[in-house]
């Protein structure tokens, strides 16, 4: 059986649906963090596959630069989540509220 | 075939068109460099090296404002694009980026904390908006965007010993990444259908915006284009705050240094605008009939709730934050004018640097005043200020003042110059709106001026007053100057607009 553009396309769509509402509802910062790296990846899953099915290899090359960034953004972010761990001990959501009025 | 058109390539790369941009990366670099080979006493001449660098690259694009894109329009294979707004949007970002680093010498000062690397990534982000405002293809777009993005995660949680910055950090780190992953996804679908050569239109480089805009021509109304859009839309709509994707904005703005938080408020916001308009006005202009009504209603929301939801507020850091929501309301009219009203965009890049000098002022005293703790400023803090810091509690006079658009002063220029636009366009409800979000913003702008003029008086609670502890930073020589700076150019700019306005609004 050969996978056509639109299947590729609802996959694609499907995982970041998955990691969108992974974002909003999950409440533990790495498993958002996750989701988030998980909505980068259907993003590169669909510009891979418009690449082979459009005949231009100008997505496959833009797919270096999004696990680039990608990177870069994780580097940061586990940073951020271990000096905040080592301040307050948690990074459950819900008790990361120190910034209100 | 391969090597004639890497030459091909080769040629078209213009590397003297972007200068300025490689000069602010090497600076960077210099400052790492300056920080290992000078002694520690000497460290206090880093920052002076990064400012005093920035401002003759300020001055030699300033020289050369016009001759940079006489020749070829687009650089880089049509990766950039020179035009005279890009021009004008980089000198903006330098000089946002100067008094940045002003600030710093201010705050950091307050902090045990390693010092270069915050000029360090202060310049990066700068060349990078600098890049993103003449960004003419997506790839180009993505990356110089995330550089900023991601460099802001750093600065925003840069008080490493605070809880309050870590957290400010990881809020705006979700929430960017999040708004990034929007932005890819519209990305990626807009590629796709502009890419596939079944369609009328449809070319093999889809990314470069003016392919694009010549698909979305031949096919007005296609399904996946409009979504990719939306999806744009939405990720450029976090970046500059607008209801519905403001929420990370009080937050962040509260926990972050105060010297980012200026960053953010004012070099962010503009360089949001900036995509806003390059995206609306440039390659989504064949969907009009999609984005107006998307873009109107988000600026109707956005600048009701800005206004509102500031009036309650005491913490200054909160407050300045939700006005900024509804100062990028009023600009995003402007925005939607500007499909009718070529005026417009001037009117825009005007209020851009009225907003400019009136934030950085506020932001100057707000530096002073603050404690060792940034994320701590109340309104409290302010008592008496006049009293004791005359020369600081005027100047947060004028800054505020011209944020809320008090007549003699350049806010008000801003203002008056994007409702014109607005009235001209046609779009008397969301005028209607905008005048009364600005009385509003007279209200908790003067509260907070009364704050710094008169004795504290709490409200009815008949609590015992709060002592209110301010340790107010003696003003350096050189801030003093660039204060001073800020609010005679804030006073002049409203009253004798002239040639600046002439200016900006020629474009």
């Amino acid at each position: 059986m050969n996978a056509g553009l639109n299947e590729y396309l609802v996959l694609s769509g499907l995982l970041f649906a998955l990691g969108f509402f992974g974002v909003l509802l999950r409440k533990n910062t790495l498993v958002i963090f996750m989701c988030l790296e998980l909505m980068l990846v259907a993003s590169t899953l669909a510009l891979v596959a418009f690449s082979r099915f459009n005949g231009t290899l100008d997505g496959d090359v833009f797919v270096f630069f999004i696990l680039t960034v990608a990177a870069a953004e994780v580097a940061v972010g586990l940073a951020i989540i271990v000096a905040l761990f080592r301040r307050r001990q948690t990074i459950q959501v819900e008790e990361l509220n120190a910034l209100k009025n | 075939m391969p090597i004639e058109l890497l030459q091909q390539a080769a040629a078209n790369n213009e590397w003297l068109a972007i200068t300025p941009e490689l000069m602010l990366g090497l600076t960077a670099l210099l400052l790492l460099v300056l920080e290992l080979i000078l002694p520690k006493a000497k460290h206090g001449l880093i920052p002076v090296a990064a400012i005093v660098i920035q401002v003759v690259i300020a001055v030699s694009l300033a020289l050369n404002f016009n001759t940079a894109f006489s020749g070829t329009d687009t650089v880089f294979n049509g990766l950039l694009r020179l035009s005279a707004d890009g021009q004008f949007l980089r000198l903006f970002f330098l000089v946002c980026s100067i008094f940045v680093c002003l600030l710093g010498t201010v705050s950091l000062a307050k902090q045990r904390m390693p010092r270069v690397e915050f000029y360090h990534l202060v310049l990066v982000i700068t060349a990078a908006m600098m890049l993103l405002a003449q960004s003419n293809h997506f790839v180009m777009f993505f990356v110089a965007l995330e550089t900023v993005t991601v460099g802001f995660y750093i600065l925003v949680s840069y008080f490493r010993e605070s809880p309050l910055s870590l957290e400010a950090g990881l809020k705006y780190l979700v929430m960017g990444a999040l708004s990034s992953s929007l932005l890819l996804f519209g990305i990626v679908l807009l590629y796709g259908v502009a890419g596939n050569r079944g369609l009328p239109g449809g070319s093999a480089d889809s990314m470069n915006f003016d392919q694009l805009r010549g698909f979305l021509e031949a096919n007005p109304g296609n399904f996946l284009a409009s979504v990719g859009i939306v999806l744009v839309l939405a990720g450029v709509a976090f970046k500059i705050g607008a209801v519905p994707f403001q929420i990370w904005i009080p937050d962040v703005y509260q926990g972050a240094p105060t010297p980012v938080t200026a960053f953010l408020a004012v070099a962010s916001k503009a360089a949001g605008f900036a995509v806003l308009l390059i995206l609306t006005q440039r390659v989504f202009t064949p969907y009009q009939n999609l984005v107006i009504p998307v873009l109107a209603v988000m600026a109707g929301a956005t600048i009701l709730f800005g206004n509102l939801a500031a009036l309650t507020q005491h913490n200054v850091k909160r407050l300045i934050g939700l006005s900024g929501i509804s100062h990028a309301g009023y600009l995003m009219i402007g925005v939607i004018a500007a499909y009718r009203e070529p005026l417009a965009v001037g009117a825009i890049w005007f209020y851009l640097s009225a907003y400019l000098l009136a934030s950085f002022a506020v932001f100057g005293v707000m530096a002073h005043v603050a404690g060792s703790n940034d994320a701590d400023q109340e309104l409290d803090h302010y008592a008496n200020l006049a009293k004791e810091q005359p020369f600081l509690a005027a100047i947060l006079a004028i800054g505020l003042g011209s944020l809320a658009g008090i007549p003699p002063l350049a806010g008000f220029m801003g203002k008056l110059l994007i409702f014109v636009a607005a009235f001209k366009a046609g779009l008397y409800p969301l005028l209607a709106i905008a005048v009364g979000g600005v009385v509003i913003s007279i209200y908790y702008y003067f509260g907070w001026i009364k704050a710094a003029f008169f004795p504290s008086s709490l409200p009815s609670g008949g609590e015992p007053a709060p002592v209110a502890t301010r340790v107010c930073t003696p003003v350096a020589g050189w801030v003093r100057v660039a204060l001073i700076v800020l609010a005679v150019s804030s006073v002049l700019l409203g009253f004798y607009p002239g040639a600046f306005g002439q200016w900006v609004l020629a474009h």
